[in-house]
């Protein structure tokens, strides 16, 4: 079985505990506006000129190996179980050292949840923390199945109105909920993430519902993950429209209010930027 | 403890311009030629005691601690008797150079020409060694292969035993020397020892009288009360061990400045100053002593040691910019029974010198499977302010390597650190450490170019030529070092130092005439991760990928890749090979491989105090001036560019996995090998490594640099940023200390190049 995997990142930080290795998995069934990896969204390959490191050879070759620049890219390749292990167990000194793992993310893992579930079983084979960044955007058995192979799962929460989910993002509200749930009654660790996207999720009634969602299943803690610009030139090599390029970061103050917000309700909030 | 004071202290010491004394070298003039027909070893004795006995000497305002090399602070002495013709050279230039200036008077450039000059004049170490290398070992040298070092100046890169000093006291090794003598009366190395040990004894007591002097006429009771207990303790220890911690640093520090003056050296380090502090450290608690007063003493040292700035020539200050003296402490470690060296003493030494943040003391930090955690994030914590200090040595991997040096058990567990980063058996080694630099890229773009026009050769035959001009060129090298080693002998033997290295005394003979227990030449090989970029690049693109023959990759780059499509190419060579420093074990071997056999080429080799070869791979700030004697390499790197930093790093911009991989990378060389010493350089964003968690986050990132074996590694957690600031506005950033190599120095008194090699090195999150 192959999986469709769009990067391995070593030396991640902010993912979950310690050193960590991101496997970022390509193909997502969610359209955020605001996406900073959309080189992860479609389950295709993708075969793309970044023209910043063009050289302008006389005649291009549009071929990524013959391209002497690198900026003829390709994006996704299908790696095996064991492809994706060798590359992962390069840091395992630095996940003993640092109580680091690896972290399943993308794209929407679930998407590829069998590949997803021998992948994590090997890890655990080999005493490595897991851990997963979800949208819950999938089959409940599936997220469920993973999660017997998982120390932690990061869980999205974006949208909360129903309709406007499904208008924006194309997400079904009550299906991630649902499996939210029964992720915590599988009593998993989960801890929410919450992207703080001006016009999008970053209002006081999201972020209420939010809170309220989040204080019935009695979770303690929550990641806030303010708004960045850092995936903007993707979408011009992607050559996809970027809705949110002219839209400000938020200030320190505003992220701090949300986070002041939560800790109110009794949250340990953590920044993740 | 009085701040204001430390602040004075380090105003006096920092805000005066450094200039140039002759007073030492005509000192020693004066009295050299006076002992013509004397054996070399009793004139350099009798000069140096010459010198000990009529050097100016002050104790400067608000001093608790006396000792001064020069009276001005930080000016640079000169050996003429070493190499007269540098400085000569350059008189009109020292003090405009780029990279340390030194004044010098009008008067002085007279006194220079009309007296010094004239006299050292085909009569130096310089003289001699320049007589005695031959033309075979000439070849290397002016094909920029070979660099040899310390051909113009005295010994250093040594660790006296100071723990046998501080513990029996000045009197006790002039009796143990006296007796010696007599039982030996025409040993002429004990006389000259005597000589200098004596001659040690009245300097200090010069000092007693000074500081007697001065309280008489000190107004300010507190003051004069200081001045009174710095005359009683130094009357005290010319002759008899100290007993208080502060007694112990007073003659630490009179020995240090004494050394100095013999042989006005680079890198006399301090060593395992926590270890052999320690017991008037815990005496001095138990007799109730507050900390508070311990760590003002330690404070007093620590600025101390920056007043030693070495003048070097405008081509070795290149080598090695922004003074790195080498006051080099190691910290914890192991002790003669295998368990944590950390102590109470430990703690303060990093805590006194987050107070204070100057490039010396060089401190490093011993790491090893029984460090304290709490030690370790003390640690952590104090490279975290970001300059660069302490540097970490990985006990894991130097110990066994010692071992297999024929170092013993309890020998290679006491280990320490000289200069930068060669490791050295404190008290027992003489190791000339820095003896030659080996440009082993260089090597490859020889051998690149002499078999251009082979057209049935293959990568292997490459690698095998390689190898050969390795085997030839390290011989060389050798002859060379071997030639250094003997002027040292014949033109610069160190009485005193070798009456304070183990065995000297029992022997009989001076470290130059191979007194020491242990006794090494140290070899660098240099320029591996260009090395193995290069051949990685050429082994899949002219014999894998078969996209150009060697002819035409040798083509481009003796035209150092000018023009459209050679500069395509050279595009190609960047990004389409990986390179050293993203855990690709293809190219990571090559490095390995190539190491490895240098190493093994050198350790071959006999020096002729006895010792062995030992191979590093360090550069200093060495890669610029030998980036600057390659052309362009087959890793795109173009002609006269640096090479990689430090000696084991990657390539500038060339690691994009981030620092696991850099890591993991060195980790595959045989790290076991290079006991000289090697280097490592990682630049941390300051903002990733704040809060508790970024100390917790750094401790564990250098447990997992333990479990890798690599020897070492340094830090600067500056942003670019600042650095960008402070490189447009000096001034307001005289304070700010950065990582050079192995010693940290204020980044505005680095050149503008060096300046920006450190902005460049890539900067990675943690």
């Amino acid at each position: 079985m192959k999986g469709l995997i769009v990067n391995i990142q070593r030396y991640s930080l902010q993912d979950g505990d310690g050193i960590r290795t991101i496997v970022f998995f390509k193909g997502c069934p969610l359209r955020c506006p605001w996406c900073s990896n959309p080189e992860s969204i479609s389950f295709e390959i993708e075969t793309v000129k970044i023209l910043s490191k063009c050289i302008h050879c006389p005649v291009c070759s549009y071929d990524v190996d013959e391209c002497p620049s690198g900026a003829m890219t390709r994006f996704g390749q299908y790696m095996t179980v064991d492809e994706v292990i060798q590359e992962v167990v390069k840091d395992q000194i630095f996940y003993d050292t640092s109580n680091g793992g690896v972290t399943l993310s993308g794209g929407e893992v679930l998407s590829q949840s069998a590949f997803a579930k021998e992948l994590l079983i090997e890890l655990k084979k080999l005493n490595i923390h897991t851990a997963i960044e979800t949208s819950g955007h999938g089959r409940t058995q599936a997220l469920l199945d993973l999660a017997n192979h998982l120390d932690l799962i990061l869980f999205d929460l974006k949208i909360m109105d129903t309709i406007k989910a499904k208008q924006i993002i194309r997400a079904d509200t009550t299906l991630i909920n649902h499996n939210l749930k029964a992720l915590v009654q599988s009593k998993k660790k989960v801890i929410p993430r919450i992207p703080l996207i001006p016009g999008y999720t970053l209002d006081d009634e999201n972020i209420h519902a939010i809170i309220r969602l989040v204080k019935s299943l009695e979770l303690k803690e929550i990641h806030i993950l303010p708004f960045h610009q850092y995936g903007s030139n993707k979408y011009e090599f992607l050559n996809k429209d970027y809705k949110l390029k002219d839209v400000p970061v938020p200030s320190d103050s505003t992220v701090q209010d949300v986070k002041v917000k939560m800790e109110k309700e009794d949250l340990h909030v953590t920044i993740v930027h | 403890m009085d701040y204001d004071r430390i602040q004075l202290l380090k105003q006096q010491m920092f805000d005066t311009t450094r200039e140039v004394s002759l007073e030492r070298a005509l000192l020693y003039t004066e009295n050299y030629q006076t002992t013509e027909n004397q054996p070399t070893i009793i004139r350099r004795a009798m000069a140096t005691a010459h010198i000990l006995s009529q050097v100016k000497i002050s104790i400067r305002e608000g001093e608790l601690l006396a000792g001064n090399r020069t009276i001005k602070p930080r000016s640079g002495i000169i050996s003429p008797e070493m190499d007269p013709y540098w400085i000569y050279n350059e008189l009109d230039t020292i003090e405009n150079r780029p990279q340390d200036p030194f004044y010098i008077s009008e008067e002085d450039k007279k006194i220079y020409k009309d007296v010094l000059y004239p006299y050292w004049k085909g009569r130096s170490l310089k003289d001699y060694i320049n007589n005695k290398i031959t033309p075979e070992v000439r070849e290397p040298v002016d094909k920029n292969i070979v660099k040899l070092n310390q051909t113009d100046k005295g010994q250093g890169h040594i660790i006296a035993n100071f723990e046998k000093l501080l513990q029996s006291g000045l009197q006790a090794t002039v009796d143990e020397t006296s007796q010696l003598y007599k039982k030996n009366p025409e040993n002429t190395f004990y006389d000259a020892s005597l000589i200098v040990l004596k001659a040690s004894q009245n300097h200090i007591v010069r000092y007693a009288n000074l500081a007697m002097t001065l309280a008489l006429q000190e107004d300010d009771n507190k003051r004069k009360d200081e001045l009174l207990e710095i005359a009683r303790i130094s009357k005290k220890i010319s002759k008899h061990k100290p007993s208080t911690f502060y007694e112990a640093c007073q003659l630490l520090w009179y020995m240090c400045v004494i050394l100095q003056y013999e042989s006005n050296a680079s890198s006399l380090s301090l060593g395992g100053f926590d270890k052999y502090m320690y017991s008037f450290y815990q005496n001095d608690i138990k007799r109730g002593v507050s900390k508070d007063n311990l760590r003002e003493i330690l404070t007093h040292f620590w600025i101390k040691v920056n007043d030693v700035v070495l003048i070097r020539s405008s081509n070795s200050a290149k080598y090695f910019a922004g003074f790195p003296t080498g006051y080099t402490i190691t910290l914890g470690g192991l002790t003669e029974n295998g368990r944590s060296a950390v102590n109470e003493l430990s703690y303060l030494c990093l805590d006194t010198y987050q107070d204070i943040r100057l490039p010396q003391p060089n401190l490093g930090v011993r790491l090893n499977e029984f460090i304290e955690r709490s030690f370790l994030n003390k640690t952590s914590e104090t490279i975290r302010l970001g300059t660069g200090v302490p540097q970490i040595f990985n006990d894991e991997v130097i110990v066994p390597g010692f071992l297999n040096r024929g170092v013993s058990l309890e020998d290679a567990r006491d280990y320490s650190v000289v200069g930068c980063v060669e490791l050295s058996i404190p008290g027992k080694t003489y190791g000339l450490h820095d003896i030659a630099l080996f440009n082993l890229l260089k090597v490859m773009e020889l051998t690149l170019k002499e078999n251009q026009k082979e057209s049935f050769i293959t990568f292997d035959d490459i690698i095998v030529r390689i190898k050969e001009n390795i085997d030839r060129y390290v011989q060389l090298m050798i002859e060379g070092s071997n030639i250094v080693d003997e002027g040292h002998r014949a033109f610069a033997p160190v009485p005193l130092l070798s009456s304070l290295i183990n065995q000297c005394l029992d022997k009989g003979k001076d470290i130059t005439y191979g007194g020491a227990k242990y006794n090494f030449s140290g070899v660098q090989g240099i320029g591996i991760a260009n090395l193995s970029d290069s051949l990685y690049a050429l082994k899949k693109i002219v014999f894998e990928e078969e996209r150009i023959s060697l002819e035409e990759l040798v083509d481009a780059m003796d035209n150092n890749f000018e023009g459209d499509v050679y500069e395509t190419l050279r595009i190609r060579l960047i990004n389409k090979y990986d390179k050293y420093g993203n855990d690709n074990d293809e190219v990571d071997n090559m490095s390995s491989d190539i190491l490895r056999y240098y190493a093994k080429a050198v350790e071959k080799y006999q020096n002729p105090r006895g010792g062995i070869f030992t191979p590093g791979s360090y550069t200093v700030s060495a890669h610029i001036p030998l980036g600057e004697a390659v052309g362009a390499t087959p890793d795109g790197r173009k002609s006269k560019e640096q090479l990689a930093d430090g000696g084991l790093s990657p390539m500038v911009g060339r690691d994009g996995l981030g620092p696991t991989a850099v890591l993991k990378s060195i980790s595959k060389l045989d790290n076991y090998l290079t006991t000289n010493g090697s280097l490592l350089n990682i630049k941390f964003n300051p903002k990733t490594l704040e809060g508790p968690e970024g100390i917790q986050k750094l401790s564990n990132f250098l447990l997992a640099f333990m479990k890798l074996k690599l020897q070492h590694i340094q830090f600067n957690v500056v942003s670019v940023d600042t650095l960008r600031k402070a490189q447009a506005n000096p001034n307001e950033y005289k304070g700010l200390v950065v990582r050079v190599a192995g010693y940290s120095a204020f980044f505005t008194e680095l050149c503008k190049g060096i300046q920006d090699d450190i902005i460049r090195r890539t900067e990675h999150n943690l």
